[in-house]
């Protein structure tokens, strides 16, 4: 009789149980059927992306008409083909400011002007490179741009000073760069941790610019010295081959066996990012501004951007600019950069008390007023460019072309560029 | 025997219809899943089309630009020595490793699961696992290189390596072959070795006059399947090249020493948009491989033996 008693207690409470999850259930769809319902797809994964559901979940709870589900999804190539249907997988997604042009001319990004964003508070270096032909296509959502980070350890070593000239550079680099008895380099007085990224900078810090009105300009004079003077002074005087050997040990990036964090080079051009991981790794570090040529070429550097955008297939316009001009609000622009250490897309932010707590931060959101950071105008062919400036900055690395022939190479292949 | 007397009597037509019926599966997905995309991509051959727009016509002008396309030439030339040098050391590798299974040794069937083990690890996994192997400062392979005092190349930073490295990473995968080429020795008559050791001819006599001439059909066979895997490589040189950790974005190694046919294919195709252009690679591919292939079996009249001739 007991046994039977539990039965039937055990069937009452399961019975409730689904009765409730069915009405609750019901009760939220119902709801969400009320609401229109958007995907917003975005690149970032682990900590961003946590801190992109956060915002999204604030979104979602200051909303009666809209309701945003967040996806992360890290590959490109499924991310374009999804843009390629009639219906896309997504309404928001992100992206790099490099690829707006192109696939603005594809047709695939939603003019954004209908939907009257404010843009007066993004810095103009930013905003020439999300504007094409007059259009607006995409927005900031967070900026970056490179500068002198050092690891104060290793100076305070070798007796020398943060570089602020790039004679003081080319010194600092020849007193950091150790080679044992065997002629291995045991450490690097100026690596590269993105050498794309890093030559490019250099390039500027000479005035030079490898894409100069919207035209690709490999053969630049001031470029080509840029690329040169990281050859003479860090890679030429331990030879091609030692510098690649000792280059070949470096671990992924921003890990524990991270080059810089492992104190295998001293001084690196890198982004605003580096001061959270550099910080929570425990290290003791600085950053200056990019040393010029010359004064006036101080804090020469490039700002690269992360843009959200709208694809043409979304079918939902309307719900999906209500969510993007939310992501572009100074609170949740602000929020979204502090947790990431990224730096913020408007210019009402770059005197945030609330970025005070991230060391060093300063001098990267102080280039953002900076004329000497320059923004790359639009340009359908930068996919291409990039690759091929890849290949020929490596082959400067490997010894096996000038710099000057490398980037000849790159400047006879721009002719077949889609312009 | 009545099913029989059925099927027999039924009209040619519907037997027909019937046997369409069946083969239907086969036929729609052929047709839809390779057939048209084959034709789709010889038309997008002849156009400027990136996906999201219409196709414009520009006759043979993609064949035309590969010809001036220096990094075409480069793929191109890449993916042949990696076929070149790779298919027969691979058949080498394979053949010898053959032999040595075919002993009679202690725990053959675990010696035999074991050379085939890395051809069910996935490609990408393997990749991953060969950077650290050939890495210049750490890796294992350098490391046992230095014990016999040999020289330790900087395997993925050297332009001179770099080929060699796709080449090593896809010869990890021999056991596969190895084991075809082991039950093609099992098939090899025994009393052909007998009557050749009366005659007093050595190994390599025997291997040459009776192994190597038994086991030629499966050599053929081999080295056409090897042949297509190593002329559309992708995974392994994507994979070994791409190391965020020595900024090296580009998928094509060092000196673009491992920028392979399919991967210039898949920038232009995906990176770049040049969708035409990609179709255009795809159909020169199609020729090279064919061309290639249709050597082989020429030549294979002069070096393959079939028992039933």
């Amino acid at each position: 009789m007991e046994r039977k008693a539990q039965g039937r207690a055990a069937r009452a409470a399961m019975a409730t149980a689904f009765g409730v999850v069915m009405t609750f259930g019901g009760a939220l769809a119902a709801q969400a059927q009320d609401k229109a319902e958007i995907t917003f797809s975005y690149l970032w994964g682990g900590a961003e992306g946590a801190a992109l559901e956060q915002i999204i979940a604030d979104f979602n709870a200051s909303q009666d008409k809209i309701v945003v589900k967040g996806v992360s999804s890290p590959d490109m190539t499924k991310q374009l083909a999804s843009m390629s249907s009639a219906k896309g997988a997504f309404d928001v997604s992100d992206n790099f400011a490099s690829n707006i042009a192109s696939w603005s001319n594809q047709g695939i990004l939603l003019p954004l002007d209908e939907f009257g964003i404010d843009t007066s508070d993004f810095p103009e270096s930013i905003m020439k490179q999300l504007i094409v032909d007059g259009t607006l296509y995409s927005v900031p959502i967070a900026t970056h741009n490179f500068q002198l980070v050092y690891n104060k350890k290793l100076l305070d070593e070798a007796g020398v000073t943060p570089p602020t000239s790039m004679a003081e550079l080319a010194d600092a680099i020849k007193k950091l760069t150790k080679v044992d008895a065997e002629g291995n380099v045991t450490q690097l007085g100026l690596g590269l941790t993105d050498i794309s990224a890093g030559l490019k900078t250099l390039g500027y810090a000479f005035g030079g610019d490898w894409n100069r009105d919207g035209k690709p300009t490999p053969t630049d004079p001031n470029f080509v010295k840029g690329v040169q003077f990281y050859y003479d002074n860090v890679v030429a005087p331990v030879t091609p081959a030692a510098y690649n050997k000792f280059v070949a040990g470096f671990g992924p990036y921003m890990s524990d066996q991270d080059s810089f964090k492992q104190g295998k080079i001293a001084m690196v051009f890198e982004g605003e990012w580096r001061a959270k991981f550099n910080t929570e790794a425990g290290m003791d570090w600085g950053v200056v501004p990019v040393p010029g040529e010359t004064p006036e070429l101080n804090g020469s550097t490039w700002a690269d951007v992360s843009t959200i955008f709208i694809p043409t297939n979304t079918q939902n316009k309307e719900a999906a600019a209500e969510f993007v001009k939310y992501l572009i609000s100074p609170s949740a622009m602000e929020k979204f950069s502090h947790v990431l250490a990224n730096l913020p897309g408007r210019l009402s932010l770059v005197d945030s008390a609330t970025y005070d707590d991230i060391p060093n931060f300063k001098v990267w959101l102080d280039a953002l007023k900076n004329p000497n950071t320059h923004g790359l105008p639009p340009a359908l062919y930068m996919a291409e460019y990039n690759a091929d400036l890849a290949s020929a900055f490596d082959s400067v690395l490997q010894g096996s072309a000038t710099p000057e022939a490398a980037l000849q190479a790159v400047a006879d292949r721009t002719g077949s560029y889609q312009q | 025997m009545a099913d029989t007397r059925s099927s027999k009597s039924e009209p040619n037509g519907r037997a027909l219809f019937k046997g369409l019926a069946f083969a239907s599966p086969f036929i729609i997905g052929f047709l839809v899943l390779y057939a048209w995309p084959i034709l789709a991509s010889g038309y997008y051959s002849l156009t400027d089309f990136s996906l999201f727009k219409a196709p414009r016509w520009v006759g043979l002008a993609n064949y035309e630009r590969m010809i001036a396309d220096a990094k075409f030439w480069k793929s191109l030339y890449n993916t042949l020595f990696f076929t070149f040098v790779g298919v027969p050391v691979d058949i080498a590798i394979s053949i010898f490793g053959a032999h040595v299974l075919n002993q009679k040794l202690r725990g053959q069937p675990l010696w035999r699961a074991l050379v085939y083990l890395p051809s069910i690890v996935p490609a990408v996994a393997a990749g991953f696992l060969w950077r650290w192997l050939l890495n210049a400062q750490y890796g294992f392979v350098n490391e046992i290189l230095r014990w016999f005092h040999l020289p330790q190349p900087n395997w993925l930073l050297d332009a001179s390596w770099g080929g060699i490295s796709v080449i090593v990473l896809m010869l990890w995968t021999v056991g596969g072959t190895m084991l075809i080429y082991l039950a093609a020795l099992k098939n090899v008559p025994q009393e052909l070795y007998e009557a050749a050791e009366l005659d007093g001819a050595g190994p390599l006599r025997r291997f040459w006059h009776i192994t190597w001439p038994m086991i030629s059909p499966v050599t053929l066979f081999q080295v056409i399947v090897l042949l297509i895997a190593f002329l559309q490589v992708f995974t392994q040189p994507f994979v070994l090249s791409k190391d965020p950790g020595l900024g090296t974005q580009t998928a094509t190694g060092p000196g673009d020493s491992m920028l392979s046919y399919s991967i210039y294919l898949f920038q232009n195709g995906f990176t770049f948009l040049k969708m035409g252009y990609a179709s255009a690679m795809a159909w020169v591919l199609l020729f090279v491989t064919l061309g290639i292939t249709l050597l082989i079996l020429w030549s294979a009249k002069k070096w393959v033996f079939y028992d039933n001739r």
